[in-house]
């Protein structure tokens, strides 16, 4: 015999339901190591890269070996790590040509020339640079009688900063980005999950039967809880591989700071699957087919990516842009910007606290009228709901949440 | 008993019901019948909550239907509505947990009933992987599966084979015996016919016809015969005879058939004289016939 049903178990019935059909289903496993694969790809890549920009090599030929101790000097003092090897002119070019060579300084004073094969690195150009104007400086400073040493020491410049530089400034970033981009991933996916599952049961007809049993509110409330853990369970599992990963390699010198970007964007994600989930639902449940909802959610996509793509350009060159610290504020775009100024160490935890506040705030308010697009749409097949049928009063609609509270007065 | 009292229901500016009324009664299997459009799935679905009366009210036992009353109430909406990508057995104890049943309850009730309407083998199989047919009885199975205080059925029986129509009947008739009352929409008169307690006749939104098959025979108090023997035109003066059409002869109420059948003896010699019981389809056309023309 059937017992009476609080309106929490039903909503944890539901998801329940969500949560297991997900977690059994192909497509989270594929997601995992799709999105394992691509933050491997992407430290693989950057790895390649930075192994690839050190280390310039220079040929230098009998003319211009001469230089070799000061253009020594001029990379030590430019912190390059400048390998130099004496060739003859002709092998020199063939080696430029083929790659292993950055470039051959050849010619003589007065008329010095820096070969590369069709670009010259720039900081090799800046060492050659300075190497050959300071010979030329000593030479004339000798001549006029004036201590070249002496002098240097005179005009000497010593830089320093109020703060004192942050020596992870690098890791730092790259937990920005990697937030920023689990955030996107984990927001813009479960998101178009929700949508995706509202329109499933309104295609399928499915809904009719559930809401002879349930409320509007309380389906659309299981499947959001029940998605949005499984996203959150999904956002667990990277983090936890990539910081050991992290760790294991050596990637990672503060734990700390990973630690606490992993929370900021847990927290971060949290509050954008909600505010997101509810607006992918409401839009779900206006159009009756799955082929129909690309279309509607592509601007909610568009939301999500402006600020990521702000944060990706902003703020790695520029942690303290102002644009970036306004928007950091802004319901809608705090989740991506606020974690990514929290990651850069530029935005204090009450700065986070406040934005925090008043993304619950449009959190609260965008549930309220999604829920009621929702209840007002979920049962009507056909042609897109209107927005002005969508948003009305949720007791003029077909689907009266509560039709028992009318139906018995 | 389940009341629906003066339920009223505008979309837009069609007015789907209008003040509709009628009772079922525990144990009674009630033939819901009437064209395409005519208001039986909006009925049905101001039953469930789906939708909501402008006015008006469904009551069960005394006590107007709130969502808890619903969860006792088995559906089977017009919108056949399954996961198609959820297994069998899986969705049929997540709908029994939603009626609130407990799990252990829940895996039992969905053996007992998917056993009895033959689809106890495809428990582990996608519902989208089933024939229409046997979709059709996974959907009986979720309307059952919480043993439902009342059976509230849209066309559960349209795409069915007529194996699948027995055990449809059989199981909804077993269910009126155990004191449940059944209501069931169709367009299968004859089906209805036999297999129901009461009929309601619904046309245009409004109820024109609640009863039994022989309650709405004698709808007007008229009676019709059949006699076979007497030349044509015997029957054109005798009093009480309202229509004749061949050898079928239409009585007004009150009207006594001895009288009748002494005349049509004077007439000539009868070989027969029966009485003519309309079945449903004709009563049907009837009803709608005078319901539209009301």
């Amino acid at each position: 015999m059937s017992a009476p049903l609080s309106a929490n178990q039903a909503l944890l019935l539901v998801a329940r339901r969500e949560f297991t059909t997900q977690v059994r289903s192909r497509s989270f496993v594929i997601g995992l190591l799709v999105t394992l694969g691509l933050f491997g790809g992407i430290a693989l890549l950057g790895g390649f890269i930075a192994g690839q920009s050190s280390n310039p090599s220079l040929g230098v030929t009998p003319e211009t070996v001469s230089l070799q101790p000061a253009i020594e000097a001029a990379a030590a003092t430019q912190d390059v790590a400048l390998r130099i090897e004496p060739v003859d002119d002709g092998p020199g070019r063939e080696r430029v040509d083929t790659g292993d060579l950055d470039a051959l300084l050849t010619g003589s004073a007065g008329g010095y020339e820096l070969l590369g094969r069709d670009t010259v690195d720039t900081q090799l150009q800046a060492v050659v640079g300075t190497a050959v104007q300071q010979q030329a400086l000593a030479g004339a400073l000798a001549e006029s009688g004036v201590d070249a040493a002496q002098l240097a020491q005179q005009s000497q410049v010593a830089v320093d900063t109020l703060v004192p530089a942050d020596p992870n400034r690098g890791e730092q970033l790259a937990l920005a980005i990697i937030g920023t981009v689990l955030l996107f991933i984990s927001l813009s996916g479960y998101g178009q999950l929700v949508a995706t599952g509202v329109v499933e049961e309104k295609q399928s007809r499915v809904v009719e039967l559930l809401l002879a049993t349930i409320k509007p509110w309380q389906l659309l409330a299981g499947k959001v809880l029940g998605l949005g853990a499984v996203g959150l369970l999904q956002l667990v599992i990277l983090g936890v591989i990539g910081t050991v990963a992290a760790a294991v390699g050596g990637l990672l010198t503060v734990p700390g700071a990973a630690a606490g970007m992993f929370a900021m964007v847990v927290l971060w994600y949290l509050i954008g699957f909600f505010l997101f989930a509810a607006l992918y639902a409401a839009i779900g449940s206006t159009v009756s087919r799955q082929e129909e909802l690309n279309s509607v959610v592509t601007p909610l996509i568009f939301v999500l990516m402006i600020p990521f793509i702000l944060v990706v350009n902003l703020l790695p060159n520029d942690p303290r842009n102002e644009l970036a610290a306004v928007l950091s504020f802004v319901p809608f775009l705090s989740q991506t910007v606020m974690p990514a100024r929290y990651a850069l160490g530029v935005a204090p935890l009450w700065e986070v606290g406040v934005s925090a506040l008043i993304a619950l705030v449009a959190v609260v308010v965008v549930v309220r009228v999604a829920g009621r697009v929702y209840e007002n749409s979920i049962l009507r097949t056909g042609a897109r709901v209107g927005l002005r049928e969508a948003l009305g009063r949720p007791a003029a609609g077909p689907a009266d949440p509560q039709p028992s509270t009318r139906s018995s007065a | 008993m389940l009341d629906i009292r003066g339920v009223s229901k505008r979309f837009g500016r069609v007015h789907a019901l209008d003040d509709v009324s009628f009772s079922v009664r525990p144990g009674e299997v009630f033939g819901f019948v009437g064209s395409n459009g005519a208001g039986k799935t909006t009925t049905m679905r101001i039953v469930l909550g789906v939708l909501s009366a402008d006015a008006g009210d469904v009551v069960w036992q005394g006590r107007p239907v709130d969502a808890e009353v619903r969860r006792r109430i088995g559906y089977m909406p017009e919108e056949r509505g399954l996961y198609p990508k959820m297994k069998v057995g899986d969705q049929l104890t997540y709908l029994a947990r939603l009626h609130g049943l407990p799990a252990a309850e829940a895996g039992a009730a969905v053996q007992r009933w998917t056993e009895l309407l033959d689809v106890g083998h495809r428990l582990g199989d996608e519902v989208q992987k089933l024939s229409l047919g046997n979709q059709q009885r996974v959907q009986l199975a979720a309307a059952l599966v919480h043993d439902p205080e009342v059976l509230v059925l849209d066309e559960p029986f349209s795409g069915l084979d007529p194996t699948a129509v027995e055990v449809m009947s059989g199981v909804l008739r077993r269910k009126a015996d155990a004191g449940v009352p059944v209501i069931f929409s169709s367009h299968q008169l004859e089906l209805v016919e036999r297999l129901c307690d009461r009929i309601g006749i619904i046309a245009g939104g409004r109820m024109v016809a609640v009863g039994s098959v022989a309650e709405l025979r004698e709808r007007d108090g008229s009676t019709a015969f059949d006699v076979q023997g007497p030349p044509a035109g015997w029957a054109a003066d005798v009093p009480g005879v309202l229509s004749v059409d061949g050898t079928r002869v239409r009585l007004a109420p009150g009207t006594d058939d001895q009288q009748v059948l002494k005349a049509a003896l004077a007439a000539g010699p009868v070989h027969e004289f029966r009485r003519w019981r309309p079945p449903l389809t004709e009563l049907y056309r009837d009803v709608v016939k005078s319901g539209a023309s009301a």
